[in-house]
């Protein structure tokens, strides 16, 4: 057929589909965003919640470049939590509950409000290439539709097989079909193809369920809040969580059923991921625990469905039963839909350039679970770089890549193309070096100008977040000239609230930068008698966010000396036809690895493992030499 | 001697000197350490940059040259500010700042491979027994303060118990402690193992005590006509081509026929195995000691040495011949064995230590911020922060460890994940 075509076709509409869509609509691009179902656009397949620890990072980073998700999670979310309240801010972070249906709602929304995107509910079945680079996709129904850059976002739908005790069964996910002729397709083009596997726990009918013999858990107050448009107006009626947990009964059921699990009778072969194991693994690796807690998540406000995180299992449907009835509030439980393993095929993510396009074809960029990631927020953040990148390719521009100093979003496609992965790749902060500079809280500082230059980023965010960076900057500045003397009615004020000592004449920036001085006591004692309100209007959040910088700012020259030898190490290209082996003073064995990777510059070559000190200096001479010559 | 080249090459060359020093001119010095008593009397001279080898700023101090006595210098450059360079690193900046030709880029690249090669076996040399043990210890308290601490960070919504902050901080307290203790005994070099060792080889009586006395200077061994006469081993430093050499000595190796004697064979196999240069004797004038000695260990160098010489009429050409007895050949021994141990283009010991050293400087530092900022602020975070700093310190020493094997760590400790 003729006439159909786009300038970016985005394959797939979860949580990276959707993302990679709208960031190339709102840079302008011609967007078509293909699926197997309109229904299912922002479904949820595993647990529904959104952010964590790590994971929210990566929210507040899509978010801060115009993405989806926050957005959608603040109009679905039925409980918030802040996680890691009493830690500092740089590990602070924000999840919440979701309830599927708003959230589906919400991100459907998103994707029909957008312009330059249209959507086509297609089976895709094939990519067409000429000249290695990719020119259209073609449906199973042989409709074809041409494009400068496809991004493919199958998550666990490509070779997708279900596994339920001895039973297994091709699907992407439960009652869904799985993308087999693209499967196929892919490895017959020579990409890396491995398999990794995830696990769903069964679903509870809440009505079964004795939910006052568990530990209530509510949303933290004031309501915590995703997007940095959001506000707890948006937030529906909040919901409680559910804490109890497994008991010895629980696992003499699983030990006695475990010769029928797939995963240990062998007919799994993925690799599942270590923090995220099913019941049956918990059991198995950790036999000494005597409990295991399970939190009952809601599913949403309209439905009694909840869903038990902790015990995911692919046990069979009996086995499944009685697991669960064996738990406390559950003796009568009823099961909607029973857990599953799913296997999945992905393909090894060093066979990526850092803006996720593949080395192999042009034009054609890889996002989420097909790149051997796992969860929704890892999902979504690399969603938005592909389709900026799509876009980009479309409009011939240079590639963007936020470095591992920038934002975890950089720490995830290095990690990815760098390292590749061995198991699901999910986001943690330890995975960040420059943690404490990568916040939440400074997210849009780090990225939202970034978006704006991108074209990502909307008038109205823009105007918000301008206006609130000059009121953060006024008010750091109007304290670091504030002095306060120790006579002063001010000072006393303070020692009296926080019990800190003002001995000496001392700026008010450098009072916060003491641990015990909290943001509301100086606020308390300075806003009325100095001057800072005739210089700007400041609200508490501001006088909290100059409390962060404040307390972080005596890590800042330390991280900045390592960043410069980073930055430096970044600007040394490599160039794509760079002969390792001709180097004398590498190692065989490393100049293989060099070449496999190809690294992009000398930074990313820095990470690759078993590289040395000495080994980097003898290329970085010889790259010298080369750019010099 | 000692070069300092960057932007503070002149102040800590003219504190070390007690001198102001001028440019492209050497001056006498007496090098200073910080108590102002004399080091070592010696020459200095400065280069400014760009005109120098490096580019930039560069001092050099020219002592004496006992090994010692460098140790010293480079201590009092440290504590002044300066680290130490990384193999080839001056050739490095030299070439990097437009100094060498381009054509001298490959040349470069191969000084730094070889010379890091060389850093490494200093390394390994440095590392063997307690120090080594001790480090590693020091790496594995380290390594299992930052799982508890990252887990507590990036797991704080599961129902594992971490440690208490209370627990952390006292084992920073004893981690604190064990790392002064191995800074003392490192910084006296009393941990830290000798330089190259040169071990004898050879059948009973073929007169490896005697060369040994020889290239030592004075009778150290017993020496007797006797077979098992040396019924352990001995010991001996001597100093080749800048480098501290120590002379080992074996019992000759065969079926012992005492206990006493049964214990010096095992140590003599120890040395031999774990010697850097080894010399096989045998006797010339009984041909059948020829080729009785042990296979060689790998990245051993071996040289075969025919001993008495003065015994025999015709010489054998095919190796090394010497009396040990009257000194023939000895002078052509030592230059062959200086000539192995250049091109073994080994760092010598003291630098090897005065890394570690530092490395172990900067791993205390960063505990002391850890503790200090644990305290004060009660934010694991930065806590995590100086203890990451601490352990790539110690993974100078003795390797890296990465983010992932901090994670592997974790899920193998504790039960995560929903």
């Amino acid at each position: 057929m003729v006439g159909l075509a786009a300038e970016v076709i985005v394959i797939g509409a979860g949580h990276a589909g959707v993302e990679a869509a709208c960031a190339a609509a709102r840079m302008g691009a011609d967007t078509l965003l293909i699926t197997q179902s309109i229904e299912t656009i922002g479904q949820m397949s595993c647990n529904p919640a959104i952010g964590g620890i790590g994971k929210s990072h990566l929210v507040r980073e899509v978010d801060a470049l115009g993405g989806v998700m926050a957005s959608a999670a603040d109009a679905a979310g039925i409980q918030f939590r802040v996680l890691n309240a009493s830690k500092g801010a740089a590990v602070r972070a924000t999840r919440a509950q979701a309830d599927r249906g708003l959230y589906r709602t919400a991100v459907r929304q998103a994707v029909e409000r957008q312009a330059n995107l249209r959507l086509v509910q297609q089976d895709v079945a094939n990519l067409v290439f000429e000249d290695g680079r990719v020119v259209a996709v073609e449906t199973a129904l042989g409709i074809t539709y041409a494009a400068l850059a496809v991004v493919l976002t199958t998550g666990t739908f490509l070779g997708g097989v279900i596994h339920v005790g001895r039973a297994s069964h091709a699907g992407g996910r439960a009652g869904e079909r799985p993308s087999t002729q693209l499967a196929a397709r892919l490895r017959e083009l020579g990409f890396q193809v491995g398999r990794l596997k995830t696990g769903t726990p069964p679903r509870i009918d809440g009505r079964t369920m004795d939910l006052a013999r568990m530990t209530e858990q509510r949303s933290d107050e004031p309501l915590p809040v995703m997007s940095f448009l959001g506000s707890i107006d948006e937030h529906p009626t909040q919901k409680p969580c559910h804490i109890t947990a497994t008991n010895e009964r629980t696992h003499e059921i699983i030990r006695a059923a475990l010769s029928h699990s797939p995963l240990y009778g062998g007919r799994i072969e993925g690799v599942g991921p270590r923090y995220c194991p099913s019941i049956e693994d918990k059991i198995v690796r950790f036999a000494a625990r005597t409990s295991h807690q399970i939190f009952m998540e809601p599913e949403g406000l309209e439905t009694h469905e909840y869903y038990p995180n902790g015990i995911s299992t692919s046990l069979p449907f009996d086995a499944q039963l009685a697991l669960v009835r064996s738990i406390k509030g559950c003796e009568a439980a009823h099961i909607t839909r029973p857990g599953y393993a799913i296997e999945y095929d992905f393909l090894d993510p060093r066979g990526l350039w850092p803006w996720l396009e593949t080395r192999r074809i042009k034009g054609l960029f890889l996002a989420g679970q097909i790149n051997g990631t796992t969860g929704y927020e890892e999902a979504a953040a690399q969603g938005l770089l592909a389709g900026i990148n799509a876009a980009g390719h479309v409009a011939a521009r240079e590639p963007w890549v936020p470095s591992r100093r920038e934002a975890y979003l950089g720490v995830l496609v290095d990690d990815l193309v760098t390292q590749g992965v061995a198991e699901p790749y999910r986001m943690f902060t330890s995975r960040a070096e420059y943690r404490v500079l990568l916040r939440e809280d400074n997210a849009d500082a780090r990225l939202t100008p970034k978006g704006r230059d991108l074209g990502l980023v909307d008038d109205h965010r823009w105007h918000v977040h301008q206006t609130r960076m000059a009121r953060v900057s006024k008010l750091a500045g109007a304290l670091r000239t504030t002095r306060v003397a120790p006579s002063s009615a001010q000072a006393k004020q303070i020692s009296a609230i926080s019990g800190s000592k003002i001995a000496t004449d001392v700026s008010a920036f450098d009072l916060l930068r003491r641990p015990e001085v909290g943001a509301s006591a100086l606020r308390t004692s300075l806003q009325t008698s100095l001057h800072i309100n005739e210089t700007c209007e400041t609200l508490p959040q501001d006088w909290e966010q100059v409390k962060i910088e404040a307390s972080y700012a005596g890590y800042i020259p330390r991280m900045e000396r390592e960043i410069e030898q980073l930055k430096a190490c970044e600007a040394m290209p490599i160039p794509a036809s760079f002969s390792y082996h001709t180097i004398s003073g590498l190692s065989a064995e490393l100049a293989e690895k060099l070449s496999a990777r190809a690294p992009a510059n000398l930074a990313e070559a820095a990470r690759i493992d078993g590289m040395t000190p000495a080994a980097l200096s003898i290329l970085l001479v010889h790259l010298k030499r080369d750019v010099s010559a | 001697m000692v070069r300092l080249s960057g932007p503070e090459a002149l102040r800590i060359g003219e504190t070390i000197s007690a001198t102001e020093l001028q440019t492209r001119h050497l001056t006498r010095a007496t090098f200073e350490d910080s108590n102002g008593e004399a080091i070592d009397e010696g020459l200095a001279v400065a280069f400014r940059g760009p005109a120098s080898y490096t580019g930039e700023d560069v001092v050099e101090l020219h002592a004496h040259g006992s090994p010692v006595l460098l140790a010293m210098l480079l201590e009092r450059s440290l504590a002044l500010g300066a680290r130490m360079a990384k193999p080839g690193e001056f050739s490095e900046r030299a070439f990097l700042s437009g100094k060498l030709d381009l054509v001298q880029a490959e040349a470069v690249a191969d000084l730094i491979a070889s010379g890091s090669i060389g850093m490494a076996r200093a390394a390994v040399r440095s590392l063997k027994g307690e120090f080594s043990r001790r480090v590693t210890a020091l790496d594995d308290a380290i390594k299992a303060i930052r799982v508890e601490i990252e887990a507590s960070i990036d797991f704080a919504d599961e129902a594992e118990s971490f440690v208490e902050m209370r627990e952390i901080e006292t084992r920073l307290a004893a981690l604190a402690t064990q790392v002064d203790a191995v800074l003392g005994e490192a910084a006296r070099g009393a941990a830290l193992s000798k330089g190259l060792t040169l071990v004898l080889t050879g059948a009973p009586n073929v007169g490896k005590s005697s060369l040994m006395n020889r290239l030592a200077g004075h009778e150290r061994a017993i020496v007797s006509a006797e077979p098992g006469t040396t019924r352990d081993v001995l010991h001996q430093q001597i100093e080749l081509a800048g480098q501290q050499l120590e002379v080992v000595d074996t019992a000759g190796l065969r079926s012992a026929s005492s206990e006493v004697e049964a214990e010096g064979v095992k140590r003599a196999q120890a040395a031999i195995e774990e010697a850097d240069v080894r010399l096989d004797l045998w006797d010339a004038s009984r041909p059948e000691t020829r080729g009785a000695w042990p296979a060689p260990s790998t990245g051993q160098v071996v040289i075969e040495v025919m001993n008495k010489q003065d015994l025999v009429a015709t010489r054998e050409t095919d190796c090394l011949a010497i009396s040990a007895k009257d000194g023939t050949g000895c002078a052509e021994l030592v230059k062959e064995v200086e000539r192995q141990v250049l091109s073994a283009r080994g760092e010598p010991t003291f630098l090897a230590r005065a890394r570690h050293v530092e490395a172990l400087q900067r791993c205390q530092e960063a505990l002391k911020s850890a503790r200090h900022e644990h305290i004060t602020a009660k934010a694991p975070e930065l806590v995590a922060e100086s203890l990451r700093e601490a352990h790539t310190a110690l993974g100078e020493i003795v390797g890296l460890t990465t983010t992932e094997d901090l994670l592997g760590e974790i899920f193998r400790n504790f039960c995560l994940g929903k």
